[in-house]
């Protein structure tokens, strides 16, 4: 089981996390149109290599956390996020 | 779950009276208008219903001022009176940390209402006005200690968290999953005995309180009933 | 014939402990401390089992824990390690695959079809004709190995806990020793875990001098605070972030543990396992490796044979005709193939008899023991990403050091050969290293020195062909014949034969198994490559997996008056709530005639705090809520950013600042980490604190045209008249005494209802109050399954039972909520886009014309075929459908095509048994009251 780097717990096991998916913006939706914002809602890049990604920390500090996970090796690192100088 | 059937504490009760999730051991008496269980116990390893407790949440900002007022940072509860009122009331209180920008006050059955309008006031005191917010979580919570040289064994087969010095040393406290359920645990040791108290919602609070008697089994775990005022 | 010896120097026996268990029935005499196959090996037996396909007698081969030949049943337990499992007192062992008995076995007949049953055999012969396929199924059947589990056998208690050791050490021989002590000098906290019952390796069947030193290691290890042994425990694996999984044998009243090791450093001290010889016979019983003959003289004073004849290539195989000697064992022979010496092949049926020998004599003899090399067990290094290297010159696999991570180190004979001293001082270095690793204390790396490489002669198969994996059958002419059909990888080889499939996986034979397809193959065996190690590194139960089983139940605080009053009950996610209390269709009448009081705690309740909840309510509910009144509620549903309906329910404003939101049940949790998600990370600046209430009150749901006489007779500071607390409204005040009480006037029912909110250790207290006090007027408590027959009377939907995750918005009837003149709110884009396209399927009310037919819930609803050979289209599901009692007649919910959504058209239900009946869509989604009156009074 990883471990994901939580800024505000402490490395945790995985599995006290949900999975939110890759990490992106919201288009505007008053502006958006169909093709842009079905992309938003179902494209995933899904690459082989780094991925920004959201996590809930469900069990923990039920805060949202971003990190940085290598799909291939499955390595984490944390991307800069608030509660790091807690 | 017939244990779970129970008679009314008394007859005579005056006024409602509360009950905990979790069925009390007999015997059963009220304190503070509370319905416990008054079985006393010496074994090494006991498990406490402390329901009762006054349980009051606080959010604020993590990094502002009503924090550094409260003590207890994330990850950390402490005994606080920093926050007694002008009229010197030294109710002893454990604040805990219980997460980034929450705070849980635990306090003697009965005083959650006190509680709630001192952290007010604290909260209205500030220099610079915060967001801040009190809310009464007394019967939204279950809350069980478990005392014991054995405990850290105990927990170590329902959650996950490494419970050595380094990591949680006396006075830590960390959110996980105890039992598969998301539990707050605080490190609270006892004249230098360890202890715990976990703390989940309501309505888990009898299987959490039986998966912990189950896990204590081994080390001879046994109820012991609750005393005022919960938290020595 | 008693092969027991006298007392030996190291054996683990406590002689003054004797007793008797059974074997196949006949009673067998053992000491504490035997093993199930040393007390029958001391007792005369030398066959223990059957082999998996050919059925041949197979007896002790290595007599330790991965020994596959004598694999029984104990009691319940089926595929117990008879040569590691100890004996006690009354136990029944029986031997598996075998029938109908050990000695006489009739599937043994498979030998003589040996060549049906080669490489490849189940692939080829059993898949044509397809159809024959489970008749196939049902006679294979009889034939696999394993041992039953009675259905009426009790379970036992399977356990998990967790650990943090610093250092794990992964064996418990002299360098696992060594490296454990070294780590705990150093600081760090270590889990030593040992295969075997005791610890030591091979000390423990050593001379004086191996004695003397396990001796002292064990006392240092006893006394040396920050280890924890664990012995009679198996290392399975190790995942990502030395996250290693344990199972633990010895606790007792467990059968067994799994520990969840997170550890700071591996130290993998799995020693050497002893490799068999490949030649003809070479699995008679009387054939065993040099480890087995020492072990069972010296842990068990059993004689293993009586006439030996010993192929020996290196000074174990030395050190075990020395101990044969000693144990009055005549060694008849000694092949040296150090010298060039070799064995032909072994004769015999059932026992061994004789041993050929290159120059054709025969030696007659009843044991063999071959000492052929070693293979290093590297599974647990190759799952941190080791590839293990090929040394030619020491006829064995090294662990790559270059390939493992920081947190992963090997010490012991897997590292190198030497003397004690040497694999002392080298495990010595390892743990202190593995320490520093740990907890970053120390000076620096610790410098490990290398350990040497001994040469040994290059010994896999002999001048004839053997069983190469004894737990499946498989021999090298299998392997030689998989090579010749094509099967040139050793990976594929392995999946064509089977081979190092079995429980041993490999641990015994996967070296021999790479060295015959190299043979065949005319690669060397470095060329060759290995097969993969994965876990389990040795087999493990189901039980010890699952162990204890977590499994959260939440209760209302109502909870021990239901059961005590005869609810079924209905397990909804994690809550147990009532189903009914004996009839939902009276209880449904007591609501529309008198007074019912429902147990609706598990409706979700966030508190909503701060000048922002407006701006909250505004973005997640597709409705306007910007105007509402302090003491107002309204109905509010949400969708998500592709336009489904994600949940419902009705928010109240309590006071300035402050909103009390109601989910779904089972929608609590997911709206409550949607309403963070968009606060966190869209909205970070909205002043708005959430926390979850549900819990905190105990909920009641009390309907009926009677329910505010009965309110009234208990509610204080609050007026209670339809006027000055209308429909749609919120109150606090104070009910049968407890302060702090919400109360809603909604109504799921359809009925007059108040929906009393109570600080929760307090709910049983009033429940039982409003029982006493409504008593007169005939208040009954109902079920889930009687609010499901009134709200779908009154056509309330039920996300996620009307609506699916494909529903979106306008498809649930929502098209009177939607406002998409609203700025923003989450779904809006879809929901726009849903309605420009129009053609979306509708949520209608449906009733049967034939009022006694109650179509079930997701019955299709289809346009009929014009011609029987054509299917028919499906144009619809029913969604809710229930019989109605205050009607009479059945009533349903349904998502049909836009085009059959106008009142009064005339649908097809198709029922499960192929019917198909009539039904009406109906003017309203409400069957019953469409007006609402009866809510408003």
């Amino acid at each position: 089981m990883i471990l994901l780097p939580c800024p505000w717990c402490g490395p945790r096991n995985v599995a006290e996390f949900g999975y939110v998916g890759e990490a992106g913006p919201r288009p505007d939706p008053a502006s958006a149109g169909p093709e842009e914002w079905r992309g938003y809602l179902y494209g995933r890049a899904n690459p082989c290599g780094w991925v920004a990604e959201s996590w809930y920390h469900r069990m923990g500090c039920r805060r949202y956390i971003s990190v940085e996970r290598h799909t291939l090796s499955n390595e984490v690192r944390p991307l800069a996020t608030e509660g790091a100088g807690r | 779950m017939s244990d779970h059937v129970r008679r009314a504490a008394s007859a005579d009760a005056r006024g409602p009276i509360a009950r905990s999730p979790i069925a009390p051991a007999p015997p059963v008496a009220a304190v503070a208008g509370w319905e416990v269980s008054a079985r006393r116990s010496d074994a090494d390893l006991t498990v406490t219903d402390l329901t009762p407790l006054a349980k009051v949440q606080v959010k604020a900002p993590w990094d502002g001022a009503l924090a550094g007022t409260l003590g207890g940072p994330f990850g950390r509860a402490e005994r606080s009176a920093s926050f007694e009122d002008a009229e010197g009331d030294d109710e002893d209180v454990l604040v805990v940390g219980s997460g980034p920008g929450e705070w849980l006050a635990l306090g003697s059955p009965g005083t959650a209402p006190d509680l709630v309008e001192r952290l007010e006031r604290l909260a209205a005191r500030l220099p610079n006005p915060e967001f801040v917010t009190v809310v009464d979580l007394t019967h939204g919570r279950a809350l069980i200690r478990i005392a014991g040289e054995r405990t850290p064994d105990l927990l170590a087969k329902v959650c996950g968290i490494d419970l050595g010095e380094t990591v949680t040393p006396n006075g830590a406290a960390f959110r996980s999953s105890v039992a598969r359920l998301a539990v707050d645990v605080v490190r609270y040791d006892r004249d230098g005995t360890r202890s715990y108290l976990l703390h989940c919602e309501r309505s888990s609070g009898q299987y959490l309180f039986d998966a912990l008697l189950d896990a204590g089994g081994e080390f001879g775990a046994e109820i012991d009933g609750f005393v005022e005022p919960g938290l020595s | 014939m008693s092969m027991r010896l006298g007392p030996q120097p190291g054996e683990v026996l406590d002689r003054t402990r004797p007793f008797t268990f059974t074997w196949n029935g006949r009673e067998v005499p053992a000491y504490q401390g035997d093993t199930i196959a040393s007390a029958l090996a001391a007792a005369g037996v030398r066959v223990f089992s059957r082999s998996l396909k050919y059925h041949r007698p197979r007896g002790l081969l290595t007599a330790s824990f991965h020994d596959p030949g004598c694999i029984v049943q104990v009691d319940d337990e089926p595929n117990v390690r008879g040569a590691h499992r100890l004996a006690r007192p009354g136990m029944r062992v029986r031997s598996q695959n075998t029938w109908p008995s050990l000695n006489f076995d009739v599937k043994a007949i498979n030998q003589l079809a040996g060549r049906f049953l080669s490489a490849g055999f189940y692939y080829k012969t059993f898949i044509r004709p397809r159809w024959l396929w489970p008749t196939y199924e049902r006679v294979l059947r009889r034939f696999a190995n394993g041992g039953e589990v009675p259905p009426e056998a009790a379970g036992d208690y399977y356990d998990k806990r967790y650990a943090h050791p610093e250092v794990l050490v992964a064996g418990g021989g002299p360098a696992g020793m060594a490296a454990a002590l070294a780590a705990a000098d150093a600081g760090a906290s270590v889990l030593l875990v040992e295969e075997e019952h005791q610890l030591g390796g091979h000390l423990c069947w050593g001379d004086e001098a191996d004695l003397a030193a396990l001796r002292g290691l064990s006392e240092r290890v006893a006394a040396a605070p920050g280890i924890e042994v664990l012995c009679d425990s198996a290392v399975l694996g190790r995942y990502e972030g030395n996250w290693i999984a344990v199972v633990q044998r010895t606790v007792p009243g467990v059968a067994e543990r799994l520990v969840k090791v997170r550890a700071g450093t591996l130290v993998v001290a799995s020693g050497l396992i002893e490799r068999p010889y490949v030649f003809a016979g070479n699995d008679i019983p009387g054939v065993m490796l040099s480890t087995a003959v020492r072990r069972l003289i010296n842990l068990y004073a059993v004689k293993p044979g009586e006439r030996a004849v010993v192929l020996t290539g290196n000074g174990d195989g030395d050190a075990a005709v020395a101990d044969l000697k000693r144990a009055g064992v005549t060694v008849a022979h000694i092949a040296d193939a150090r010298l060039g010496d070799d064995i032909v092949r072994a004769h015999g049926r059932g026992r061994l008899r004789s041993v050929e020998l290159p120059d054709g004599r025969r030696v007659d003899c009843d044991l063999l023991v071959t000492a052929t090399g070693w293979t290093a067990p590297a599974a647990l290094l190759t799952m941190a990403g080791d590839r293990p290297v090929y040394d030619p010159r020491a006829a064995r696999y090294f662990p790559d050091p270059a390939r493992l991570p920081e947190d992963v180190l090997a010490a012991g004979g897997i590292a190198g050969d030497g003397s004690l001293d040497e694999l002392l001082a080298h495990a010595d270095a390892v743990g202190a290293e593995a320490a520093r690793r740990a907890t970053g204390a120390g000076d620096g790396p610790v410098p490990i020195p290398t350990l040497p490489v001994d040469a040994h002669p290059a010994l896999f198969r002999g001048r004839t062909h053997g069983i190469v994996d004894f737990c499946e059958d498989v021999s090298s002419t299998d392997l030689v014949q998989a090579v010749e059909e094509g099967y040139r990888s050793v990976e594929l080889v392995k999946r064509y034969t089977t081979v190092t499939m079995g429980p041993t996986q490999g641990k015994l034979e996967a070296v021999n198994a790479v060295a015959i397809v190299a043979e065949a193959t005319g690669r060397s065996i470095g060329e060759t490559g290995t097969t993969t190690w994965r876990p389990p590194y040795v087999p493990v139960t189901l039980g010890a997996l699952a162990g204890r089983v977590f499994e959260p139940v939440r209760y209302s605080p109502m909870q021990p008056w239901h059961e005590a009053h005869g609810a079924t009950p209905l397990v909804a996610g994690a809550w147990i709530r009532p189903d009914h209390y004996g009839d939902p269709h009276a209880e449904a009448r007591t609501v529309r005639g008198d007074v019912g009081i429902i147990d609706v705690t598990p409706i979700g309740k966030l508190d909503l705090r701060g000048p922002d909840v407006p701006k909250l309510l505004n973005l997640l509910y597709v409705n306007k809520w910007s105007k509402l009144d302090v003491g107002r509620v309204r109905y509010g549903v949400m969708c998500a950013d592709d336009g489904v309906v994600l949940d419902d329910g009705v928010t109240g404003h309590l006071g300035p600042d402050h909103y009390l939101m109601s989910t779904t049940s089972s929608g609590a949790a997911t709206v409550w980490e949607w309403v963070e998600n968009w606060l966190q990370t869209q909205h970070p600046d909205w002043q708005v604190h959430v926390t979850p209430l549900t819990t905190a009150y105990a909920s009641m749901n009390v309907a009926g045209p009677r329910s505010r006489e009965l309110l009234e007779r208990v509610t204080e500071g609050v007026d209670l008249a339809g006027e000055a607390f209308p429909y749609m409204n919120v109150r606090t005040g104070r009910v049968c005494g407890v302060d702090d009480c919400v109360l809603w006037r909604i109504g799921f029912t359809g009925e007059l209802s108040y929906e009393l909110h109570i600080p929760a250790a307090y709910g049983l207290h009033v429940w039982e109050t409003l029982m006493e006090r409504g008593h007169d007027l005939g208040i009954a408590p109902f079920g889930v399954e009687a609010q499901r027959i009134l709200r779908l009377e009154k056509g309330h939907l039920i996300v996620g039972q009307d609506t699916d995750g494909l529903t979106r918005g306008f498809s649930a009837g929502l098209d009177w909520a939607i406002k998409l003149d609203k700025d923003d709110f989450v779904g809006k884009p879809e929901l726009a886009w849903q309605q420009e396209a129009g053609e979306y399927p509708r949520l209608v009310g449906l009733q049967p014309l034939d009022g006694s037919v109650v179509p079930e819930e997701a019955c299709q609803i289809v346009d009929p075929p014009r011609r029987a050979d054509r299917r028919p289209r499906i144009v619809g599901r029913v969604t809710s459908s229930r019989m109605s009692p205050i009607l009479g007649r059945s009533i349903c919910l349904a998502q049909v095509d836009a085009h059959l959504a106008a009142p009064g058209t005339q649908v097809t239900v198709r029922l499960p048994d192929g019917r198909h009946i009539p039904a009406r869509v109906t003017d309203h989604l409400a069957h019953f009251d469409p007006t609402g009156d009866r809510l408003r009074v």
